[in-house]
């Protein structure tokens, strides 16, 4: 199979990139390796804030943007393969895909890939027990699966997306006992959210000090300031982060670097998402884990740079989109996210003997290169 | 913790396992998986990755960001070998028995 | 004793901890009348001998003086284990199946040449390869066979033989690398990483690396670097009973498949070409692989000598100076470790090892 531009990974960065790409007249396969399209925003039923202006800046609801990409990708001219998994990358620096029945490689001229991002495990006494799993799994079980993990549960972590998913969890009849915070107070940031839950039991200074149950939860028992605290539920959900996915850029051979407030190792790359393997470039969760609007627009600068690259689009052209997708994501984007990545990027272009163009420097009025 | 923790859950690795290669000397996840097989499993440390690098730190006093990452492989994803060698023209991996009559040259393994 | 190793003075010091360097530093420990140091750039098990298949093989390494060195090595592995402990050593019987009819007439040739020097290899009909094996596919056309051939856990014999040495007093300095080695008077000054060390005798064990070592020496060394591509399945119920030339099936079920060959410097990536292609050899010689699920791949650097067979002895003209670079080096690890500590105490070994010097190679 033969294309200009081959994106791994169907999720809202992908999709995002694909289109951008399109309507240049490029042509584009996606590969995904699940069913259907839209990675981890076929979960999200909640609202949605910190849209690009594409998608009418307001707030939306997560499986409405899903479905709004999903029709325009049907409409356009990308050429989706679902079920089809990236597995490896062939001597020639070609990406090789399975769909289960056979292996093929795909003949790109540039490659994005955007394969989101992993929850990361928790690690306690017990956290192997059936009824023990992260937010997220238990988010696609009642979400896309529906099917209810359990009948009573703990929470563990109260961030933003944590206490998201617990007040789904209740919202569908799971009553959630507890919820369980290593820090001295609750993290997440939406008053609105902390008051629907306001029923619940919060622990803070707290950790799991061991489940226990015959071959599933039964008991957990919880490490708070008062001493331990036994509560019987029968799921556990884990919020412990997210990180980025990174075993597809190693395949392609990207030097990876680490920032901590972009969710650890993760590729290198440049302003315009390209990877050290110039052929790759890279979007959304997997460059670095923020919000929504971001994903979205590291999928357009990535697509953006790889038409450049090819000759899709004039430099100028790249140079002024770029730019407005730059300036956008730094209002969007979260300070210390935002930090943490212009961090990165400086590291980076130093690091190769990279200038920073002129629009980059003056992102926030210069503010972030003080 | 409790040394007996499990963290790799693939192959049972607890704690106590992980810290005892480190005792022997090992300080990154590929020295630790060599010795004790934790990250060889099924999802290929794609869960405990996170885990043993927090347990490294925590034993060597060094910041998570000088703990290493492990060594990623193909494939990506568990793959049946018959998806493999569909598509595959075959042909340029040698015989053992082949090679060690024909050419006097030391074949091995 | 005490005071020269806190000055970093060593009797000898083995560069590179894999599977030949720890036999060797294990060997010489044994009569603990060396002060020795083991030291690696990274850890052991971080080269060669950690990304191995491990055939402790010997029926079909030709000529059969190689044969014969193969054959002395396998037969020490039950006295290893004795003495270092459980390395998970099985003499399975080795099979080197073939598909063409026509080439078992040169079966019978490998059967006499290598009888010359004692190891017996039975050339198997169709029949009584399905026989042995049933889940060989029906396609073969035979196999030759030895008893002599069998398998080992790489991980369990250099984790063991580094222990063992600990045990017998060697010294470990690991994660540090010798960057450079000189010569002055009797005496090699080490420059590494974490230091300088001192020894009167240097043994150069460095696997792919060797070339590197051996410049620092200024000697050139005559080896090449082969890539060999593995596959690893999931853990699949004993259904293998042998070591296959190609495939084997470890203790935990996994199966191994691999004999790729690939000159593409020191880089250890895998690539599906290679992949597939093994895939491919992995399914023709046991059709049932075909429904088992691929967990990984692996990849290694084999050192391959330019004629390819050991390089083991003194360095021409470099008194105190040895070298111990092979291909096979998890068959030939028990012998070389005690040819190197007879050659290091007495002198002179039981087996002559004129053969396998570096002398043999022009310009050296
Ligand atoms: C409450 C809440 C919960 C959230 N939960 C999550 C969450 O659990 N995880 C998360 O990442 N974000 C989560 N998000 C954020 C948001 O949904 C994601 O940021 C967004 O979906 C990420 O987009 P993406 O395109 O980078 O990755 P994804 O949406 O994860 O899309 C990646 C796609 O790549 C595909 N893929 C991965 N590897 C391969 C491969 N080797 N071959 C082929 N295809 C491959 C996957 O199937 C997936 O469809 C959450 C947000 C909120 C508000
Ligand atoms: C795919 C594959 C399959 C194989 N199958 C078999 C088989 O079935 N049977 C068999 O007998 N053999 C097999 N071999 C070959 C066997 O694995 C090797 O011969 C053996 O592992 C070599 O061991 P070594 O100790 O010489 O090298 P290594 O294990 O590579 O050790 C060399 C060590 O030297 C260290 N080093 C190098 N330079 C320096 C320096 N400057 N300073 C400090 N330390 C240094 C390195 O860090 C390394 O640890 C196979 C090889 C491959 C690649
Ligand atoms: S949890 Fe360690 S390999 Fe899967």
């Amino acid at each position: 199979m033969e294309t200009d531009l081959l994106i791994i990974g169907g999720g809202p960065a992908g999709l995002h990139a694909a289109l951008t790409a399109d309507r240049a007249g490029a042509r584009v396969v996606v590969a995904d390796e699940s069913f259907s399209l839209g990675g981890q925003l076929r979960q999200q039923t909640q609202w949605l804030s910190n849209l690009p202006g594409q998608y009418g800046y307001g707030k939306k609801r997560g499986t409405w943007v899903n479905e709004q990409l999903i029709n325009q990708v049907g409409a356009s001219n990308v050429q989706v393969l679902k079920k089809h998994t990236m597995i490896g990358s062939y001597l020639n620096g070609n990406i090789g895909v399975s769909d289960g029945d056979k292996t093929f490689e795909i003949q790109s001229r540039k490659n994005i890939i955007a394969p989101g991002a992993q929850e990361e495990a928790k690690v306690f006494p017990g956290w192997t027990l059936p009824g023990v799993m992260t937010a997220g799994a238990a988010q696609i079980l009642i979400n896309r699966e529906k099917v209810l993990p359990g009948k009573r549960a703990v929470m563990v972590g109260s961030n933003d997306f944590s206490l998201e998913v617990a007040r789904q969890l209740n919202s569908c009849g799971i009553t959630v006992e507890a919820i369980v915070e290593e820090k001295n107070q609750i993290i997440c940031s939406d008053g609105e959210l902390v008051k629907t839950l306001e029923n619940v039991p919060v622990y803070t200074n707290s950790t799991i000090e061991i489940v226990t149950g015959a071959g599933e939860v039964e008991h957990v028992v919880i490490q708070t300031p008062d001493g331990l605290k036994e509560v019987n539920v029968d799921l556990v959900c884990i919020a412990n982060g997210f990180s980025p996915i990174l075993e597809p850029f190693e395949i392609m051979n990207c030097h990876f670097v680490y920032q901590k407030e972009l969710g650890g190792w993760l590729a290198a790359y440049n302003i315009h998402l390209q990877t050290t393997n110039p052929s790759c470039y890279i979007a959304g969760n997997a460059a670095g884990i923020t919000d929504f609007g971001s994903i979205l627009l590291t999928g357009e600068i990535a697509a953006l740079s790889a038409l450049e690259a090819m000759g899709f689009i004039s430099s100028a052209e790249g140079t002024e989109q770029k730019s407005r997708c730059w300036r956008e994501l730094a209002n969007l984007e979260s300070e210390k996210v935002l930090q943490a990545r212009t961090e990165m990027l400086a590291d980076y272009h130093q690091k190769h003997e990279l200038d920073l163009p002129d629009y980059f420097m003056k992102i926030k009025g210069g503010k972030m290169y003080g | 913790m409790d040394k007996s923790t499990i963290v790799c859950r693939c192959e049972e690795i607890n704690v106590d396992e992980i810290e005892t290669a480190m005792k022997n000397g090992a300080e990154t996840f590929d020295d630790i998986k060599r010795l004790t097989r934790c990250g060889m499993g099924p999802c290929q440390s794609k869960t405990c990755l996170n885990p043993v690098r927090e347990i490294i730190a925590e034993y060597t006093g060094k910041p998570l960001a000088d703990i290493r990452i492990s060594r990623m492989r193909m494939p990506l994803k568990l793959v049946r070998m018959s998806a493999l060698t569909n598509g595959s023209e075959g042909g340029n991996v040698a015989s053992v028995f082949g090679e060690s009559v024909e050419d006097g040259e030391t074949n091995d393994e | 004793m005490v005071k020269r190793m806190m000055n970093n003075v060593f009797d000898v010091i083995v560069i590179g901890s894999g599977v030949i360097g720890s036999s060797i530093a294990y060997h010489l420990s044994e009569s603990k009348n060396h002060e020795i140091l083991l030291i690696d750039k990274d850890f052991p098990l971080s080269g060669t001998s950690g990304s191995t298949q491990a055939w402790v093989w010997v029926h079909s390494k030709v000529p059969s003086w190689y044969g014969e060195l193969s054959m002395f090595s396998a037969e020490l592995y039950p006295f290893l284990e004795k003495k270092i402990g459980d390395v998970e050593y099985k003499r399975t019987g080795g099979i080197a199946p073939f598909f063409n009819k026509a080439e078992r007439e040169k079966a019978w040739r490998l059967v006499e040449q290598q009888a010359e020097v004692g190891i017996d290899i039975e050339v198997l009909t169709r029949d009584e390869v399905l026989e042995k094996e049933p889940s060989l596919s029906s396609h073969v056309a035979g196999a030759t066979f030895s008893k002599l051939d069998g398998n080992v856990n790489p991980f369990r014999l250099v984790e063991l033989y580094v222990k063992a040495a600990k045990r017998n007093g060697v010294q470990c300095s690991f994660y540090n690398q010798v960057i450079d080695i000189e010569k002055s008077g009797d005496i090699f000054r080490l420059e590494t990483y974490k230091g300088v060390f001192r020894a009167k005798k240097v043994i150069l064990a460095g696997g792919p690396w060797s070339k590197d070592l051996g410049s620092m020496l200024g000697v050139e060394m005559p080896v090449k670097q082969v890539r060999g591509q593995i596959l690893v399945t999931e853990p699949l119920q004993p259904f293998l009973k042998y070591t296959i030339g190609g495939i084997r099936q470890a203790d935990n079920g996994e199966v191994l498949i691999g004999y790729s060959k690939e000159e593409v410097g020191y880089d250890r990536r895998s690539t599906l070409d290679v992949i597939q292609q093994t895939a491919k050899m992995a399914t023709d010689f046991v059709p049932a692989l075909a429904k088992a699920n691929v967990v990984r791949t692996f990849s290694g650097i084999r050192v391959m000598p330019k004629d390819g067979f050991p390089i083991i002895g003194e360095i021409p003209n470099m008194d105190g100076a040895y070298v111990a670079v092979m291909h096979s080096g998890i068959t030939l690890s028990p012998l070389v470790g005690t040819l190197m500590t007879e050659l290091l105490t007495d002198g002179e070994t039981s087996i002559d090892l004129t053969r396998y010097s570096l002398a043999r190679f022009e310009g050296v």
